[in-house]
């Protein structure tokens, strides 16, 4: 800190140029001046002194001194109570001073950083632990933040998808009003058995435009159901509240919140440990990975899947109905080569029979859970 | 040695000279890695003191006139100014657990309370940073934040792009015109038409690529719709992850489009407001940047650096410096040995210095 104590340097116009070693070579700067003045630094008895050839610039006891610590090899500073600064390049003298007056634990961050073959060992820590990071810390950290998470946020990311979305890809629904009620009503007997009662749960009925058959669930409750979904079923409302259930399970997991805060947790990682990640370029490849790890993971899917089959069975539909939705999918795709773009959903024949194996498997238990 | 007194090389009219970087990668390199490995040992309390080591190797490694640059924020500020907004976070969020209405005043405080933590960060930064034993000093008010970067973002968000050279100049405005070094003033007033000629070439890179790419797009789904009519040997797996495919390589050139426009802007952005500001009213500050090349490194590095694994962004960050730095100069008007020799410190940069605390940093 600049103690202010003004005037402790003195101009002797001609004292002794003294015996004491010189330290350093630099310049030395009066208090908040820019004016520079070449300068030695020495120890002169127990004073460490800033002089101009025979002339005393600044001086003060080493312990009132402040000395910069060093970095790679850029120039030193010397602070002198008074406010003057000695600077100097000579990063080796002021070293090897300050090893001589303070013991060689002075400067062991430097040290470490120095081009050395120890180097290579701290790489190889770094790479396993950033490894382990990942691999265990951040899903522990995922956890943490979904539970601290206040509940304006999931409902501010909630509307303000929808908003945008209804701006830009999605249309009103134009299914006929029977249609829509009946299938409100269904989704209301699911939501009814969900953790956040029916309550916790919007429907919402869009066409989806290039979406095409498709739903999904906002992490504020809002499930959103396109008009080619339900033209796909084809009458079939049983798959359609299947899917439904799906979804409700996504917003009962906060699946959508806990991949937000995966992929926003490892960018916040690769910040706090690489520190200078930057601009640019660099912002758009972290927004890239985190689109990526946007999409739900597979487990998050499996553990849907199951949901909804618990759901339609406490709803009294059948339970294995979203197993018939992706055996339409998969009709439908295959003859006419139109996927839904936004589907995070690929409806493999596993999922299929896992639905069915697990519907039978709670069949075979006792109505009472 | 370079820290000889400047010789006047002109004795009068203009001296121009351009800054350079004399720092190295393998130098950097050891920074770095110690930085990092601190920094996860620590779970992440060193990353203050990390970076007040980086920020001093870069500018401590900027040179012009014969000086570096130095930066002179502690570790522990910088780790109190974490603590406080984390804090603050931690206090909203029991708060609004508590009492949940308080959760729809949260945005509107985060609003109000960022224009001046901008203002705050700036002028930190601007503080902890000296050149020749004088610091720098920012001046900038909260409602100036609030226009030049909000208000601004807001304008070129909403009009797609179209009105981001007039929230540049806001911003550029805002920066130069309440910079101090010292007991001088820097001024800059970047004219809209200029700002616009270097606007084109990133709209227009935006608005072809779009196009083109579109139109591959549009033949690629013609031609696989084409195949898939005629072979009925894709299963709709793959059919469902072709097509998710497409979805993110679509999505992909959409960001790199934009990130390579944004490059080619900030590069032109910046050379017409650095040409157009001064210091002290005389001394003209020049930016040269080729936007081509500041792309090229911007994209190369990133290419390398993830190809590594990061193993080598300490290149890719002092090879950008470099390039940054020599082609960043200014051309003083007179002596510049006496006229870097005049320049006073004022009491406002030295007294309050310890106070201020950093909350954000947003990386001016």
């Amino acid at each position: 800190m600049l103690q202010s104590v003004p005037n402790t340097w003195i101009w002797k116009g001609s004292t002794l140029a003294s015996d004491g070693a010189v330290i350093a070579k630099g310049e030395w700067h009066p208090a908040n001046s820019s004016r520079a003045i070449p300068a030695v630094l020495r120890e002169d008895g127990s004073l460490l002194v800033a002089a101009e050839e025979g002339r005393v610039l600044a001086s003060a006891v080493p312990e009132r001194v402040e000395v910069s610590s060093r970095v790679g090899s850029i120039p030193r500073r010397v602070s002198f109570p008074d406010g003057s600064v000695f600077e100097t390049r000579d990063n080796e003298g002021i070293d090897t001073y300050l090893r001589a007056k303070r013991g060689a634990r002075s400067g062991l961050i430097h040290r470490l950083e120095r081009f050395h073959p120890r180097l290579i060992v701290m790489t190889i820590a770094v790479i396993l632990l950033a490894a382990s990071i990942y691999r265990y810390a951040v899903p522990v950290l995922v956890e943490v933040a979904v539970l601290v998470t206040p509940p304006f946020v999931p409902e501010l990311i909630g509307s303000g998808t929808l908003a945008s979305l209804d701006r830009t890809i999605l249309k009103p629904s134009e299914l006929p009003e029977g249609e829509r009620q009946a299938i409100s009503e269904g989704f209301s007997k699911l939501a009814v058995h969900s953790k956040g009662g029916q309550k916790a749960y919007r429907l919402y009925f869009r066409d989806g435009g290039v979406i095409g058959p498709n739903a999904f669930a906002l992490p504020d409750g809002s499930l959103i159901l396109t008009d080619d979904l339900v033209k796909l079923a084809n009458g079939d409302r049983e798959m359609i509240l299947g899917v439904l259930g799906h979804e409700i399970a996504h917003v009962e997991g906060k699946h959508s919140l806990r991949q937000l805060y995966r992929a926003a947790g490892v960018a916040a990682l690769v910040m706090l440990i690489a520190g200078d990640v930057g601009s640019g370029v660099e912002d758009i490849l972290t927004q890239g990975g985190a689109l990526v790890a946007l999409s739900y993971s597979r487990a998050a899917e499996a553990e849907a899947d199951r949901r909804s089959v618990e759901l339609m069975r406490a709803a009294g539909y059948d339970p294995a109905a979203l197993a018939r939705f992706f055996v339409v999918l998969e009709e439908k795709l295959g003859d006419h080569g139109d996927a839904s773009i936004l589907s995070s959903h690929p409806g493999t024949p596993q999922r299929q029979q896992d639905i069915r194996n697990y519907a039978a498997e709670l069949e075979g238990r006792p109505q009472a859970r | 040695m370079a820290m000889a007194e400047t010789t006047p090389r002109a004795a009068a009219g203009q001296y121009f000279e351009r800054a350079s970087f004399t720092g190295s990668a393998s130098e950097y390199f050891g920074i770095w890695i110690v930085n990092v490995l601190l920094t996860i040992v620590t779970l992440g309390i060193y990353s203050a003191w990390a970076k007040v080591r980086r920020m001093r190797y870069f500018y401590g490694n900027t040179v012009i006139l014969d000086r570096a640059f130095e930066y002179h924020a502690t570790g522990k500020q910088i780790f109190i100014g974490r603590l406080i907004v984390i804090a603050f976070l931690i206090v909203i969020n029991i708060s609004t657990a508590i009492f949940p209405p308080l959760g729809i005043l949260t945005p509107i405080v985060i609003l109000v309370a960022l224009p001046w933590l901008i203002k705050r960060s700036l002028r930190f930064n601007a503080r902890v940073t000296s050149y020749r034993n004088v610091r720098f000093d920012f001046v900038g008010t909260a409602g100036g934040a609030f226009v030049a970067i909000l208000l601004g973002s807001f304008v070129a968000f909403i009009s797609f792009g179209i009105l981001a050279p007039l929230a540049s100049r806001w911003t550029w405005r805002y920066l130069f015109n309440n910079l101090r070094y010292g007991d001088r003033p820097f001024s800059s007033d970047p004219q809209l038409s200029r700002l616009y000629g270097v606007w084109i070439l990133p709209a227009l890179i935006v608005f072809l690529g779009s196009i083109v790419f579109g139109f591959i797009a549009f033949v690629v789904i013609i031609g696989a719709a084409t195949v898939m009519r005629e072979s009925a040997e894709l299963t709709s797996t793959q059919m469902t992850v072709l097509s998710i495919a497409g979805l993110y390589a679509g999505v992909f050139i959409y960001f790199i489009l934009y990130g390579v426009a944004g490059l080619f802007y900030r590069a032109g952005v910046r050379n017409i407001a650095w040409s157009a500001a001064e210091l002290d009213g005389r001394h003209q500050l020049v930016s040269d940047i080729s936007r081509l090349r500041y792309a090229w490194i911007a994209i190369s590095n990133v290419i390398v650096t993830v190809l590594t694994l990061g193993l080598m962004r300490p290149w890719a960050a002092v090879r950008m410096a470099r390039y940054v730095n020599e082609h960043s100069g200014i051309r003083i008007n007179g002596d510049p040995g006496e006229i870097l020799s005049s320049i006073e410190a004022t009491g406002a940069a030295i007294s309050a210095e310890y106070m201020d605390m950093e909350g954000f940093d947003f990386g001016f």
